[in-house]
């Protein structure tokens, strides 16, 4: 699992990315912590909205353009570099080689009009000008391979068209593996998969971690990829960071009211549900954030105090932390009385 | 092996009473052409290979498979949008293709529809309150405060406020949008709602809320469902019995408690296995199938299951395994029963 006694090869401090637009500020994300170690398979939960995949594009450095800004005094640090303070050429150099992205669609990432050999020669190409052709090509047949492409020799010269869905999700995974990234990001990346595909994906990107020990974020909507996967998983909730565990310790004792109900709101394959809970209403727009708690409205533990502050970051457990007012000291003794 | 306790009846031959329809060795072949003068004839796509079932009134039957099993294709035939090229489709035990004018018209109005993705499913130039009015002012003209009440009705039903009429589609979320389209189809009071995947486009802490809300329409107005999913998931929550489809032919069917508590097709179980588990602690039996679902264009000879089978035996790939009763209720098309 995890080595815990080397430092963490990424930190979010306090990540902020807002929109700018005529009506207003869009919070998309407000103030997002998380450490992320080499090895580690973190998990990132959240509904539409809930800036799980804003987070992703901040770390990349590829937030759009020019209505999103990343705030001052958020900090993206990548082996103790803040990532805020490269340049846009220096941010070239890391993506692609230090920190890659799988996207949900394989369709829409790959470029329809060039072979996949090529796609995956031009990401190779990047990390070393000086090759020679007939090494690049050698070593896109073996990257192929190494996804699990059947006759890759023969597959080099197809276009994603002539693929299906999970082989040319497989071709992203092998372009994002050719430059032996330390930092993989999976964006809903199995999302468009069916099932069995699914499973061989996801079984494919365990395997290439083992081997290479880079540290993968799941950023996905489904408890199933978390508790199969992850080691430790953050649910984001309306820009916020509502909770943050090891995956066992989230799964068996959830302190975060949303956390709580959205584990109970998933149905279940292993065992009859007689009858499912369910959250009533629907995520706050984000333009438009009440003062308090954003959870509020839907909370079934509401009281005053959540609807007037946002709660802080309480400490919940051996690296578990929520926020939530019902976890506060004061508020635990006032609950008591 | 064990020799089959009873040969294979088609589910339709056992039908009790109170079945609304009933599908026997249904069959929908795409012809493949070449040429543009003289259109030569040089293949075709078996998309459903002689599939039975039959659905009770008042419950859930569901179809799962993988893309391209044809349940998607099965379910436009029983909505009456493709025509078979084989087989009976039964209505109320009355022969389906037989229908002609006010008949027709009837069937139509009886089997409606609610579909993935409610930002295209819904007119967004039309107010919901038309939209949801509009199949039911086609069938039977009625009084301004007559719809006026009906549509008072529909909406408390699905849980929106009657302010909420007046609106634009766009006005609304993505579970509000699936209330409306659900309205919509309940509005003519069907006696089956084709379901085809309504809950996989929304936010999973929505999903919940809507497959409650159509348990729940499903006791009021004793409704039955096809529904058509992926997810094994809200197939075990919502069904009374599941059909598994693969390539065009249906490999196992069974009430949901005996399918999930004694699954029996290889395939199934791989299905049963490749799902995400609901907690970290479960470990799923190891069964990995390897490969891909092959072309409908040209499946595999005998079992189209067994190129990808780990239970594959010499006869699979020459015959073709018929649907035979493992129990009176549960039904299986393999070679090892």
């Amino acid at each position: 699992m995890v080595a815990a006694d080397t430092g963490p090869i990424l930190e979010v401090k306090d990540l902020r990315t807002y929109f700018h637009t005529r009506t207003g500020v869009v919070k998309a994300v407000d103030g997002v912590n998380f450490e992320l170690y080499p090895g580690e398979t973190l998990g990132v939960v959240g509904e539409s909205g809930s800036g799980k995949s804003m987070t992703s594009l901040s770390i990349m450095g590829l937030v759009p353009q020019p209505a999103g800004r990343i705030e001052e005094g958020s900090q993206i640090l990548y082996r103790g570099e803040n990532l805020l303070e490269k340049s846009p050429a220096e941010m070239r150099q890391i993506r692609g080689k230090e920190i890659c992205m799988i996207l949900q669609d394989p369709m829409t990432s790959l470029n329809p009009v060039y072979t996949v050999g090529n796609q995956v020669i031009e990401t190779l190409r990047q990390s070393d000008e000086n090759q020679r052709s007939s090494s690049l090509k050698e070593r896109a047949i073996d990257l192929l391979s190494k996804v699990k492409i059947p006759a890759p020799d023969s597959r080099f010269t197809n276009f994603p068209h002539q693929m299906s869905g999970g082989m040319r999700q497989r071709v992203v995974g092998a372009i994002a593996m050719a430059g032996s990234p330390n930092v993989l990001i999976a964006d809903e990346a199995t999302t468009s998969l069916d099932a069995t595909i699914q499973y061989q994906y996801l079984a494919l990107l365990k395997e290439l971690q083992e081997e290479t020990g880079m540290a993968i974020i799941f950023i996905t909507h489904d408890f199933g990829i978390v508790a199969k996967m992850c080691d430790r998983v953050a649910v984001m909730y309306a820009g916020r960071m509502a909770e943050i565990a090891d995956v066992r310790e989230l799964f068996n004792n959830p302190q975060h009211p949303y956390t709580e109900a959205l584990m109970r709101s998933v149905p279940n394959v292993d065992e009859d549900i007689d009858f499912l809970y369910s959250i009533e209403g629907q995520p706050p727009a984000l333009d438009n954030l009440p003062p308090g708690c954003s959870f509020a409205d839907r909370c079934p533990y509401v009281f005053d105090k959540c609807l007037e502050e946002f709660p802080p970051a309480v400490v919940a457990g051996d690296r578990h932390i929520a926020t939530c007012w019902r976890l506060t000291p004061e508020l635990a003794a006032q609950e008591a009385r | 092996m064990t020799q089959a306790v009873t040969d294979a009846p088609t589910s339709a031959s056992n039908g009790s009473g109170n079945s609304i329809i009933e599908l026997e060795n249904i069959r929908k072949y795409f012809p493949i052409t070449r040429g543009v003068l003289l259109r030569r004839l040089v293949g075709e796509v078996k998309a459903v290979d002689g599939v039975s079932f039959q659905i009770k009134e008042g419950e859930t039957y569901s179809l799962v498979g993988e893309s391209g099993c044809g349940k998607t294709t099965t379910a436009r035939m029983v909505l009456q949008v493709e025509t078979p090229t084989d087989g009976v489709m039964r209505f109320n035990g009355t022969d389906a293709s037989r229908f002609t004018g006010p008949e027709r018209r009837e069937y139509r109005a009886s089997v409606q529809a609610v579909f993935q993705d409610p930002w295209s499913s819904l007119n967004p130039r039309m107010r919901v309150g038309s939209i949801i009015m509009e199949p039911l002012l086609t069938n039977q003209p009625m009084g301004k405060h007559e719809a006026q009440e009906h549509l008072e009705t529909l909406l408390r039903d699905v849980g929106l406020r009657q302010a909420q009429g007046e609106y634009y589609p766009h006005e609304f979320s993505g579970g509000q949008r699936q209330r409306i389209a659900i309205a919509r189809a309940l509005s003519l009071r069907p006696k089956l709602i084709v379901l085809d995947e309504p809950v996989s486009a929304l936010d999973v802490s929505i999903r919940a809320q809507i497959m409650n809300l159509l348990r729940q329409l499903q006791d009021q107005y004793g409704v039955s469902y096809l529904l058509i999913a992926h997810n094994l998931a809200t197939v075990r929550y919502m069904s009374h019995q599941v059909g598994v489809m693969y390539l065009g032919r249906m490999v196992e069917q069974a009430p949901v408690r005996d399918l999930f508590a004694n699954p029996s097709h290889p395939y199934t179980k791989a299905l049963i296995a490749a799902s995400l588990p609901s907690h970290p602690d479960i470990e799923r039996e190891e069964m990995v199938i390897s490969g891909e679902v092959p072309s409908p264009l040209n499946p595999p000879s005998g079992c189209h299951f067994h190129p990808r089978c780990p239970m594959v035996m010499e006869r699979c790939s020459v015959d073709d395994p018929e649907l035979r009763q493992l129990s009176p209720v549960h039904q299986v098309a393999c070679h090892l029963f």
